[in-house]
């Protein structure tokens, strides 16, 4: 089992954890995780746009009469998010190379920017806003990737205005951008403007196989399982499986807000919000059935010590301590369940999504709330997601069941034999 | 008085041990200050502020060479936490731990 086990380490965990921390990536990563703010708090004015509430109230007539008003914060944050992430990515990437963050920030925004073309209606010149929506993720990713290299190759190649030396370092420092900057400007003026390449189109057709797919069982069954495979071996998962399927997640979660605040059906089931709601409920692995069922059957001194410690950060979704204290981790007895249980939550909440049972997500809730709430909440308030996160609780603790109560029984064991004071202390 | 930092994923699972170590040294009558941070905020927080010691979780362990590179250059010493000890019981280990560095 230990040779299998570090097989698969060295053959898999190592190689994915070092291709999240690789640099592009980890900008990516922290780039899009710098607007979850807004995004969050943008998306609370969808449900305020469209209240869960029947239509002949009064509030409901209100809210209708109003939605271009109510939707403006979302308009301006959420909706817009691609030129935000732009910003932070290229403010992240520019960080990493130690080049001036603000400057790495601006210049992605520029690049961006540039890649959008004007049109011109009666009341003047206009910039698409959709175009900094969610059809923006994907080339404000590669815009920032390719600003940050141009300045990061101007400044190894001295590229740059050289000032007299009686010239204050502060204004120095700000001309230091300039020859970057005209080499982005051009290009990408030349790119949009003389060659008329529309970017955002040929970006989108590129990623669009991956966007279908991640939308499908199988694209969904497959970071599920990622992530719990690389819990088992205590690292985590969800921050490695994000940082790559986080752009396409987010791409889902858009475009269905953007349904809504056109008043048509969203159509897509997996943004992040299915895997935080639906499947790591109590954290990775739905690990809260866990915990229900050591509450239930658990005898062991330790069991006991261990739940009780962890049970209240299980239901606000984190379980470090029951990976790193049971543990979890490495511990043949829980292998089966940590996969199974989410394997098996995946498969029955896609088919009630699929099927039309729930109504799909988008409202992105912040991802400590225990999970019923976090579930209504994600739905625009449909009662039916707390029914499917109460089936999906059931299922993960019916899988955990049978592993929890032998876990607990060789605790027991253990302690009866006294040789319990090593691992418990 | 000791300045420790725990760095984990988010931020929010450093915090539960960050507290269990905090708990475990006013036992002790240790004098220790102990803060937790998320990843995306470590670089940050350990350029700007005087740290003791820096304490890595073991499900972030896989970033433990970026973390030293930002320790090594302010001359920190930087430890990985062992994986059972990252729990709201491993406070007296934890304890132990920074006690001997």
């Amino acid at each position: 089992m230990n040779k299998i086990l570090d097989t698969l380490n060295d053959k898999v965990t190592q190689p994915l954890s070092k291709l999240s921390e690789q640099r592009h990536l980890r900008a990516v990563r922290d780039g899009v995780i710098s607007a979850i703010p807004l995004i969050i708090i943008g998306s609370f004015f969808l449900i305020i746009a469209f209240p869960p509430i029947p239509t002949n109230w009064a509030f409901h007539q209100w809210a209708t009469a109003h939605a271009l008003q109510i939707l403006i914060p979302y308009r301006l944050t959420f909706w817009i998010m691609s030129l935000y992430i732009c910003f932070g990515i290229g403010y992240n990437l520019a960080k990493s190379y130690e080049l001036d963050p603000l400057a790495g920030g601006q210049l992605s925004v520029a690049a961006f920017l540039l890649s959008i073309m004007p049109v011109t209606t009666k009341a003047g010149l206009m910039l698409p806003m959709e175009s900094l929506g969610s059809v923006g993720i994907f080339p404000c990713m590669i815009l920032a990737i390719f600003a940050v290299e141009v300045l990061r190759v101007c400044k190894k190649h001295n590229l740059t205005f050289k000032m007299p030396e009686q010239v204050p370092s502060s204004v120095a420092h700000s001309f230091e951008a300039i020859v970057p900057a005209g080499i982005i400007i051009l290009v990408m003026t030349l790119i949009n403007v003389v060659l008329k390449i529309n970017l955002e189109t040929v970006i989108q057709t590129l990623f669009s196989p991956l966007v279908k797919a991640g939308d499908t069982l199988p694209g969904v069954l497959v970071p599920a399982f990622l992530t719990v495979f690389l819990w088992i071996f205590g690292i985590s998962g969800d921050s490695i499986v994000g940082s790559i399927a986080r752009p396409i997640w987010l791409q889902y979660f858009t475009e269905n807000a953007e349904s809504m605040s056109k008043g048509q059906q969203p159509t897509h089931i997996a943004p992040e919000t299915f895997f935080q709601w639906f499947v790591s409920i109590g954290g990775s692995g739905a690990t809260i059935g866990l915990i229900i069922c050591a509450l239930l059957v658990g005898k062991a001194k330790y069991t006991k010590s261990i739940t009780r410690a962890s049970m209240i950060p299980a239901l606000f979704n984190i379980n470090e301590p029951i990976i790193f204290g049971f543990p979890v981790m490495l511990n043949p007895i829980f292998f089966i369940p940590f996969i199974g249980a989410p394997l098996v939550m995946v498969t029955v909440s896609w088919f009630a999504f699929k099927l039309g049972f729930v109504h799909l997500m988008f409202v992105q809730p912040p991802w400590t709330l225990p999970a019923p709430i976090g579930a209504f909440l994600a739905t625009g308030g449909d009662w039916r997601a707390i029914v499917l996160c109460l089936v999906d609780i059931v299922i993960a603790t019916v899988i955990y069941y049978p592993f929890v109560r032998m876990y607990d029984r060789q605790e027991l064991a253990k302690e009866q034999e006294g040789l319990s004071e090593e691992d418990a202390g | 008085m000791k300045k420790i930092l725990i760095v984990c994923s988010g931020g929010m699972s450093s915090a539960i041990v960050e507290k269990a170590l905090k708990t475990e040294a006013d036992k002790k009558g240790v004098e220790l200050e102990a803060s937790a941070v998320g990843s995306p905020q470590a670089q940050d927080a350990i350029e700007n502020n005087d740290w003791d010691m820096i304490l890595v979780a073991p499900q972030v362990r896989n970033r433990f060479d970026t973390f030293k590179g930002y320790a090594d250059k302010k001359g920190i010493t930087i430890e990985n936490i062992p994986p059972r000890d990252y729990s709201p019981l491993g406070g007296p280990h934890l304890l132990k731990l920074i006690e001997e560095s």
